[in-house]
């Protein structure tokens, strides 16, 4: 895939807390690998610094907000630990950078997502629109 | 829950499945009421940052760095947008989220806040004052 975009890709991290797992000696080995990493493409102008989350939050649901309730994100492997948007112009660019993220090695996957310009929402209801004005020629 | 945080909060936007079953008008709706909402939110200085995700990607795992597709299009889990705001305490940051217009059509907000640092940092200092005790 070679899909072209001006809004860049957001990285999510995925993964549950393997950081507790690893040595001390293990997590400053991959400390320095991640601030090369973080500095090698911002400095080129392709990573914008992103954000962790921490590992506690709320999930709010149904009509009007009324349920909130505690999410399961320090054990899920699918849980999102943060983020960081690449400024590259296509998916196979960003995938290659994303390819190269250091932790990684210890498991987790990372998801690149295109940002959209717009909200899908919109580009769909307008695609709809369209659809039944040519229907209606 | 009134947890403090000067990083500020994160909304994860969850479920894209349901758009489908909205008519044109319903969908018009609600991106009208999304957007204001937004609006409101930076005019207010509550809300720094924003983006919809298109509704496709990938996933990069593990050690061998295997590509494979998400389903990113059906997917009740599946990630569409997110919003970060500027308040202080996680009961604005959910004030807010149960806002969200996308709520009455099963849309689902995650919640959490920014952390101050990279979690193996912060590991690190954790195993490093372990040590010392």
């Amino acid at each position: 895939m070679n899909t072209q975009n001006q809004n860049g890709y957001m990285l999510l991290y995925r993964s549950d807390e393997w950081y507790n797992r690893l040595s001390q000696e293990e997590l400053r080995d991959l400390m320095n690998q991640n601030k090369a990493w973080i500095e090698k493409w911002t400095e080129q102008g392709k990573a914008k610094p992103g954000r962790a989350l921490e590992r506690r939050g709320a999930i709010v649901s149904g009509k009007n907000g009324r349920y909130v309730t505690d999410g399961p994100f320090a054990e899920s492997k699918e849980a999102i630990g943060g983020y960081l948007v690449l400024d590259v112009e296509t998916l196979d660019k960003a995938i290659a950078i994303a390819q190269t993220i250091p932790s990684l090695a210890y498991g987790g996957s990372i998801e690149v997502r295109p940002l959209a310009e717009e909200c899908p929402l919109d580009v769909r209801a307008r695609e709809l629109a369209r659809e039944e004005e040519l229907a209606t020629v | 829950m009134k947890t403090q945080n000067q990083d500020g909060y994160m909304l994860l936007f969850r479920g894209n499945d349901w758009i489908k079953a909205l008519s044109p008008e319903e969908k018009q709706k609600v991106t009208d009421q999304w957007m204001a909402w937004f609006r409101r939110l930076t005019d207010d200085g509550k809300a720094v940052a924003g983006n919809p995700l298109e509704r496709e990607g990938k996933i990069v795992s593990g050690k061998n760095r295997v590509v494979s597709d998400g389903p990113f299009a059906e997917s009740k889990e599946a990630i569409g947008g997110y919003f970060l705001l500027d308040v202080a305490s996680m009961d604005e940051a959910v004030a807010i989220a149960q806002e969200c217009p996308g709520l009455p059509y099963g849309v689902r907000v995650e919640v959490r806040p920014v952390a101050p640092e990279c979690p193996v940092a912060s590991e690190l200092k954790r195993e490093a004052e372990f040590a010392r005790a």
